[in-house]
């Protein structure tokens, strides 16, 4: 069957219609009943964080300032990463701020820190000191904070409707969210361990805990949020997103079942140190190759529609019938691109030059985006980029 | 190839109109706001009042049934123990012998007589008791920068039933009075708070007493 380009082009249409690819974003909306409750729950969470901050700064000021300053460049490394691994239909950097912020202050100081220690104390109270320390934090955390953290998505959803469309959407945001939380969430444990030794050695006392909090963190509530978060869109169903009920309680519940677990490692695993870092890298390992498949099953759909924005730039010959299957396909797609480039006896630079050409063509669709398909002049002038980097011709700016 | 400039061109020379982000269609206004982001936000604060609301109160109006039998002994980490007062609840705290899978006890432990509470505590610290209560002055002073409960007067020894010496030293505050008792063992720093009504008297009740004279740590008699 042959494909006209009419046809690519209304293509084209509809997959920047259903991904809501390079539409803006704005975060004030004051006829947007969402805005307003974001604003009053986020507001009550950073008071509650500068006031516990302010109150302990004095006492604790040299591990408050090791922790802000390990966790801004961890956050930072993270954004880093997840704009890497993000390809395709891009969210705006505003909306995984506004995510961010939901998961540092309103899911914890507004919402899942009051609580976690309701629940641990009538956990206490009921089935008695020792059971609530063994299993009260692993019974109420899972609970408190996952769905803490999930709700900001909701409130997301209806701040951008016409941006978070999918399920990868919801993974981005919700690892955002998790990102977030762990920051603010390490920030305090790193204040709670310089107290442990009445306020003496504070950074050797907190230094163990800022390093376990990182080393694990990727694998906890990021990873958590993100899992949580494509299962509330697989579960709500969105434009871009069919609603897919068992999937989205599956992808609700494995983050809860991992939390839960992972806080109640101590008492599962007893005594033994060695059974303890047994249990805590085999969780690693479970919880990475989870998200790593719904990473997987996720971002198919974002594929897609890279190719159906793309397709008719490779039937005007802008592109080639490799470049676009690199653009839409994951890593390994891109891996064979750059291999062939070199099966085919290219010479270092001209496979430099390649990657190039991709990086242009990416440029291109993020511009097509912006314009909805449209003939702009910086549509036109992404073109030129892709023909000039392919001609190997120097730029003028 | 053909030139892109040229031979390349979309339907539309313009983007396809969309109406503004904060444009509320006319048939989804109520009160000025979008109909469609009531219920999610509504949905949203049910949960945030049932965290911060309303489990806070149910855990307020469920007592402590846990209350201290003659014999009883608290254990924290460290080896170290106290007897608590019969009578007394224990909120928060773990009875010696009944170690939490994990093997280790809590750091501290609380037990309360209606206004009056007593908690200790444990941590690593080197140095003497003189020094553990300068820094938990240090400390108390930062957090509360002069206001609330104060440490005052001059600090005085105390020696437990096993023989441990510390130093103690009275606390006040607006409407609490107190004392503070800090031990070292080897380098197992522990300091015990007792508070209570500053009409009480400025003393310690005797109850209180006889829990910090029974601090100890197993074994340090045998070091």
């Amino acid at each position: 069957m042959t494909t006209t380009l009419a046809e690519l082009d209304r293509a084209r249409d509809t997959a920047l219609d259903l991904s809501g690819w390079g539409r803006r974003f704005s975060f004030y909306q004051p006829r947007n009943f969402a805005f307003w409750g974001y604003l009053l729950l986020v507001g009550i969470g950073i008071l509650v964080f500068l006031s516990t901050l302010a109150r302990e700064y004095d006492a604790y000021g040299q591990a408050i300032g090791l922790a802000v300053t390990s966790f801004a460049i961890y956050g930072a490394l993270f954004w880093w990463f997840a704009q890497h691994i993000d390809h395709y239909a891009k969210l705006p950097a505003k909306l995984m701020v506004v995510a961010f912020v939901w998961g540092g202050f309103a899911a914890t100081g507004a919402m899942a820190a009051n609580a976690n220690d309701a629940i641990l104390a009538l956990y206490a109270k009921t089935f008695g000191q020792v059971w609530a320390l063994n299993w009260g934090a692993g019974l109420a955390a899972p609970f408190t904070e996952e769905w803490a953290k999930g709700s900001g998505l909701l409130l997301l959803i209806a701040m951008a409707p016409r941006q978070v469309r999918t399920a990868f959407d919801g993974f981005i945001l919700g690892a955002f969210i998790g990102l977030g939380f762990q920051i603010v969430e390490d920030i305090t444990y790193a204040m709670t361990s310089a107290g442990t030794q009445f306020g003496a050695n504070q950074i050797g006392a907190s230094v163990g805990t800022i390093i376990l909090r990182m080393v694990s963190g990727v694998a906890a509530h990021i990873l958590y949020s993100a899992i949580f978060c494509a299962g509330l869109v697989y579960l709500l169903g969105r434009p871009g997103e069919p609603s897919k009920v068992g999937r989205g309680l599956l992808l609700i519940a494995i983050p809860m079942l991992l939390h839960g677990a992972w806080d109640s490692l101590a008492a599962i695993a007893g005594p033994s140190a060695l059974k303890l870092i047994g249990l805590l890298i085999a969780t690693i390992v479970v919880a990475l190759a989870i998200l790593v498949r719904v990473y997987q099953s996720t971002v198919k759909r974002e594929q897609d529609f890279v190719r159906d924005v793309m397709a008719p730039e490779q039937a005007r010959d802008v592109i080639t019938a490799a470049e676009l299957d690199a653009m839409a396909g994951n890593r390994k797609a891109r891996k064979a691109y750059r291999k062939g480039s070199r099966k085919a006896g290219r010479k270092r630079s001209e496979r430099k030059r390649a990657r190039y050409v991709l990086n242009a063509a990416y440029a291109l669709a993020d511009e097509l985006a912006t314009a909805r398909g449209a003939d702009t002049d910086r549509v036109r002038f992404a073109r030129t980029e892709v023909a000039r980097i392919r001609a190997g011709v120097p730029s003028r700016w | 190839m053909p030139d892109p400039e040229t031979a390349v061109s979309s339907a539309a020379a313009t983007p396809r109109f969309e109406p503004d982000e904060r444009w509320v269609p006319a048939d989804e206004r109520w009160l000025g706001l979008d109909r469609r982001t009531i219920r999610p936000t509504l949905a949203v604060f049910a949960l945030a009042i049932l965290m911060s609301v309303v489990l806070p109160v149910i855990d307020a109006k469920v007592p402590y049934h846990d209350i201290v039998k003659a014999g009883d002994v608290l254990e924290l980490e460290g080896d170290v123990t106290f007897v608590p007062e019969a009578g007394w609840g224990i909120t928060s705290g773990i009875r010696a012998g009944h170690v939490p899978l994990s093997g280790e006890y809590p750091a501290s432990a609380t037990v309360e007589d209606g206004a009056m509470k007593f908690t200790l505590r444990t941590g690593q610290f080197h140095g003497d008791a003189n020094q553990l209560l300068d820094q938990i002055e240090t400390t108390s002073e930062a957090l509360n920068r002069g206001r609330g409960v104060r440490l005052t007067g001059a600090p005085t020894t105390i020696v437990t039933d096993q023989g441990k010496q510390g130093a103690t030293v009275r606390i006040t505050g607006p409407h609490t009075a107190g004392v503070v008792a800090a031990f070292v063992f080897d380098a197992r720093g522990v300091e015990a708070v007792a508070t209570g009504p500053s009409d009480a008297g400025a003393e310690p009740a005797a109850t209180v007493l006889r829990m910090i004279d029974s601090i100890s740590q197993t074994g340090e008699g045998k070091r």
